[in-house]
């Protein structure tokens, strides 16, 4: 036994070490790229200092853009996830289960895909809604998507749906006998909302807040997508520009990343503090049944603007694309010639689209397969082992929470450049991307499974006899099967979605299919992108119909 | 039968103990679980390690089976030492050759009742009609024979607790442990098992150590008690002499309800065997030091139920005193009785009476032999 607890400790600190190295190792060259204030072309540094800080305040129109597109998505993201989690968990709408999972669509569908859709439908030119809008006999154009407000509406609808999850849990965790009270005491239905609810529930929506609007700071495709043609740049997109453009900005744009992942840390930090000290509500973490409030006929309207919201955010981004991918150019009204099955074949022929979705697929598995075994083995060594030095190794894993992806990728190019092995621009260098910045995904699923398998389960085969790797094969790995395919499942997708880092990272022979969208997207066709786009969902797709049918068997064999 | 430990449990010649634990000390980092534990079990004996939580009897327990690694001690089992200190000996659990019942039943979901009973028979390689033979057997002993082909999240918390028993006998361990298994049950089912695995327990003639902090569990199931606190044994004794006899106040206040009287000793008034003890208010009450030595200042307990009220003046010269009634608290099989005794209260549990109005003058008396004195002692 004393033997074995040495290969924990020895097996435990290497992940660990691995771990640190991933993260620690990009964010040193990010800071180092930020303070350098010497000559750009020589690596290491000559010299440092703040200068490329301080020259961030030519660029005061950027932070003002980043902080209106921010802010606006914020309050659309609450506001949709407030109305939403109210009706969906505090009222007898019909059919609320359904809806409560159907929220999740629109974070599936990505970020990017909504974009690409909204863009279609609401340039002020050729979207679909303003062509109606002139077939109606309107003026001009009815919206227009490539403006701040539309950039926002897009991130709120498919970035926001954290909103609606964090006020939804809010929701369900108060007890609903601190309302019921107030109104045996007395109270009006209207005081029992203005003196109880809304109190108990305003720290929870306030950490809701900050942390939506710390993810909206990061947010990239979408400003990408809609802002580029006008060259209305955000943070994230300023920062990508300046990398890109030739002579790079490299110093300002590391100064630039660093600043907003000085203030994206300090958001999340924020909402820690906010979390933990003034909700009185999830402290149980015991979910209650909360008291459906009888609308009655006004549950229609309801049921309406569910309805509604997942035809903006769903059903329609996804006709769209659809409508579009099947045209030579697209328009609201396609004459019958202009119909064709050209944008797919073409998609599925074209040699630069299937070595890049290959790639995807081969850096997905691959990414989800070495992710297990490592994320597995931190997951295990945070919460499970006793080892000293658990709680730090939680934090470092944690970290790439904090960092936009873009961000992320950026100094892992600048560290990997000067990597003595020649990784640069291969998909090795995306496969290390992405372990890293899947950190903290991969570790909270595989903890999630970890902590819900009650130890005496294995001590028990101990007991009858069983050795260690008997144990392992008849109950440790029966057991967490199923989470462990989920957890490897989420990884896949979250990799062949994957855009900020990949863009960055990604050299011409190593491409990849999501930031091949947007090339595609701004270089070629806009009915050639839908096509690809649809076909990345229904890879997507496939992946979460494996998925839920796993959780599905996980839940229906309760583990003690 | 299952198969004998050396030292077979009816045995006359050779009385050596089948577990023996020596010193036994864990630590949790500097946090102390189990502080010095010295205990034996005899080959066949049910022995209870019985205390608050966090009284160490758990990590004990988990010490013999192997699941915690102590800091300091010897634990030996059929002679053999499984874990030891001094010698650098800690034998893995699973080569002990123990079974233990936990107290979440940890019944593997993902397996049949059958698969479940039968995995420790598996792992010992044996055949598959010996298996089916003897899990049939099992399940009959604990009569879940029909549920054979179920999964575990089809039985109810009583089902799972008896799979958890027949899994933990099944491949004739020289030991079973018990973690407090019972206690996930409901109160009545708890009562019936409580019986049941005696029974059993005595029908296997298996030796095993059974942890719980139910007084009445231990009361009712162990032919010895190891009464345990903040880590170190306060008593060990039969049933009987745990509640009839406690050492310490700890004991006498957790094994049932007693009162507890403190005074001075006074030799010059001790007669006929019995100790006299006279309280600050200048109370004096007999009772029997039952080998223990009487020092200038002690305890006396008197169990709540030896406690007798009366209207008249009862016969005999000793431990009866006027008392006043406090307050009467019905409680269904008896009544509780709180009475002003000098300046301190006492309670007295008699079989439900007429109720006694608050305020109201009897007798209080109690038999000199149920006046026990506490201490250390050849008890």
């Amino acid at each position: 036994m004393g033997s074995w607890f040495s290969t924990q400790k020895v097996a435990g600190y290497g992940v660990a070490a691995i771990a640190a190295v991933l993260v620690l190792y990009p964010v040193y060259f990010l800071l180092q790229a930020a303070f350098d204030v010497g000559d750009p072309q020589v690596r290491p540094p000559t010299a440092y200092g703040v200068d490329n800080f301080s020259s961030l305040l030519q660029y005061p129109q950027i932070m003002l853009n980043t902080l209106t597109v921010s802010l606006a998505a914020t309050v659309m993201a609450l506001m949709f996830g407030s109305l939403m989690a109210w009706i969906l968990t505090r009222t007898n709408v019909p059919g609320r289960r359904l809806f409560e999972q159907l929220m999740a669509v629109p974070y599936y569908l990505t970020p990017l895909l909504g974009a690409l859709a909204w863009s279609l439908l609401g340039q002020p030119e050729s979207g679909f809604i303003n062509g109606i809008w002139r077939a109606l006999g309107g003026q001009g154009h009815l919206i227009d998507i490539n403006t701040p407000y539309g950039i926002a509406w897009v991130m709120a609808l498919f970035e926001g749906s954290v909103a609606f999850v964090m006020i939804a849990a809010l929701m369900k965790s108060m007890d609903p006998s601190l309302e019921e009270a107030s109104q045996v005491i007395g109270a009006s239905r209207i005081r029992t909302i203005m003196r109880i609810t809304l109190p108990l529930v305003t720290p929870g929506v306030l950490g809701a807040a900050i942390f939506v609007f710390a993810e909206m700071l990061g947010s990239f495709a979408v400003a990408l997508v809609l802002g580029l043609p006008t060259r209305y740049y955000v943070i994230t997109t300023a920062i990508y520009q300046m990398i890109q453009q030739y002579p790079p900005k490299i110093q300002v744009a590391a100064a630039m990343g660093a600043s907003l992942f000085a203030v994206m840390w300090a958001m999340l930090y924020m909402y820690r503090r906010v979390v933990m000290s003034g909700s009185y509500v999830t402290i149980t973490g015991k979910a209650f049944r909360p008291r459906l409030l009888d609308v009655g006929r006004l549950r229609y309207v309801l049921l309406g603007i569910c309805l509604l919201y997942l035809f903006v955010a769903v059903v329609l981004p996804l006709a769209t694309l659809f409508f579009a991918s099947l045209q030579k150019i697209a328009t609201i009204f396609p004459t019958a010639e202009n119909f064709t099955l050209d944008n797919f074949r073409t998609a599925m022929t074209m040699n630069a689209v299937r070595s890049a979705l290959s790639n995807s697929l081969l850096l997905a598995f691959g990414t989800a397969t070495i992710g297990i075994v490592l994320m597995g083995l931190l997951a295990w060594l945070i919460y499970r082992s006793r080892l000293p030095g658990g709680g730090m190794i939680e934090y470092i894993v944690m970290f790439p929470q904090a960092v936009p992806r873009l961000v992320f990728a950026f100094g892992l190019m600048w560290a990997w450049v000067v990597f003595p092995i020649p990784i640069y621009a291969t998909l090795w260098l995306l496969l290390i991307a992405y372990l890293t910045v899947f950190l903290p995904l991969g570790v909270r699923t595989i903890a999630g499974v970890i902590l819900q398998i009650d130890k005496s389960l294995e001590e028990c085969a101990q007991m009858c006899g069983a050795s260690w790797t008997f144990r392992v094969r008849t109950v440790t790995i029966p057991l967490l099967r199923p989470g462990l395919v989920a957890a490897w499942l989420l990884l896949f997708i979250a990799s062949v979605r994957e855009l900020g880092a990949s863009i960055l990272l990604m050299g011409p022979h190593s491409k990849v299919i999501t930031p091949s969208i947007v090339e595609s997207w701004f270089g070629t066709s806009s009915e050639l992108t839908a096509a690809l786009a649809l076909i990345q969902t229904l890879v997507v797709a496939l992946a979460i119909i494996v998925l839920v049918a796993v959780t599905r068997r996980v839940s229906a064999q309760p583990v003690d | 039968m299952p198969a004998s430990p050396p030292g077979s449990p009816r045995s006359f010649s050779t009385p050596s103990p089948h577990i023996e634990v020596e010193g036994l000390e864990l630590y949790y980092g500097s946090v102390p679980a189990v502080r010095g534990v010295n205990f034996n079990v005899m080959p066949g004996e049910q022995l209870t390690l019985l205390g608050p939580s966090g009284c160490g009897k758990t990590t004990t327990l988990r010490a013999v089976a192997g699941l915690e690694q102590p800091t300091a001690g010897e634990i030996r089992i059929g002679g053999v030492p499984v874990f030891s200190s001094a010698q650098k000996i800690n034998i893995r659990a699973e080569k002990r050759g123990l079974s233990m019942v936990f107290q979440s039943y940890a019944i593997w979901p993902h397996m049949t009742v059958f698969d479940n009973v039968a995995y420790g028979l598996r792992v010992r390689k044996a055949g598959a009609t010996e298996i089916t033979e003897k899990v049939d057997r099992a399940l009959e002993m604990v009569q879940m024979r029909e549920f054979g082909g179920r999964r575990a999240s089809q039985l109810s918390g009583g089902q799972q607790q008896r799979v958890a028993l027949a899994r933990a006998f099944v491949f004739q361990p020289s030991v079973l442990l018990f973690d407090e298994p019972l206690s996930n049950l409901d109160a009545k089912l708890r009562a019936d098992m409580r019986i049941e695995l005696r029974d059993l327990q005595h029908r296997l003639g298996i030796t095993s150590l059974y942890v719980t902090h139910d007084l009445e569990e231990a009361l009712a199931m162990s032919d010895r008690i190891v009464v345990m606190r903040d880590g170190l044994v306060e008593q060990i004794g039969t049933p009987d002499e745990i509640y009839s006899l406690p050492r310490s106040e700890f004991v006498a206040d957790f094994i049932g309800s007693a009162n507890l009287i403190r005074g001075r000793h006074r030799p010059d008034l001790d007669s006929d065997g019995l100790t006299a003890l006279e309280t600050a208010t200048g109370q004096l009450i007999y009772g029997m030091a039952y080998g223990r030595r009487a020092r200038p200042e002690m305890t006396v307990s008197v169990r709540t139920v030896h406690l007798r009220i009366s209207q008249e003046r009862p016969a005999g010269e000793r431990n009866v005193w006027p008392v006043k009634i406090e307050k009467t608290v019905f409680q269904g099989d008896f009544s509780q009785i709180h009475l002003y005794w000098g300046d301190q209260r006492l309670v007295a549990r008699c079989a439900a009476m007429e109720p006694l109005a608050a305020g109201r003058d009897v007798y209080l008396a109690v038999e000199p032999r149920r006046v026990v004195l506490l201490g250390a002692g050849n008890s």
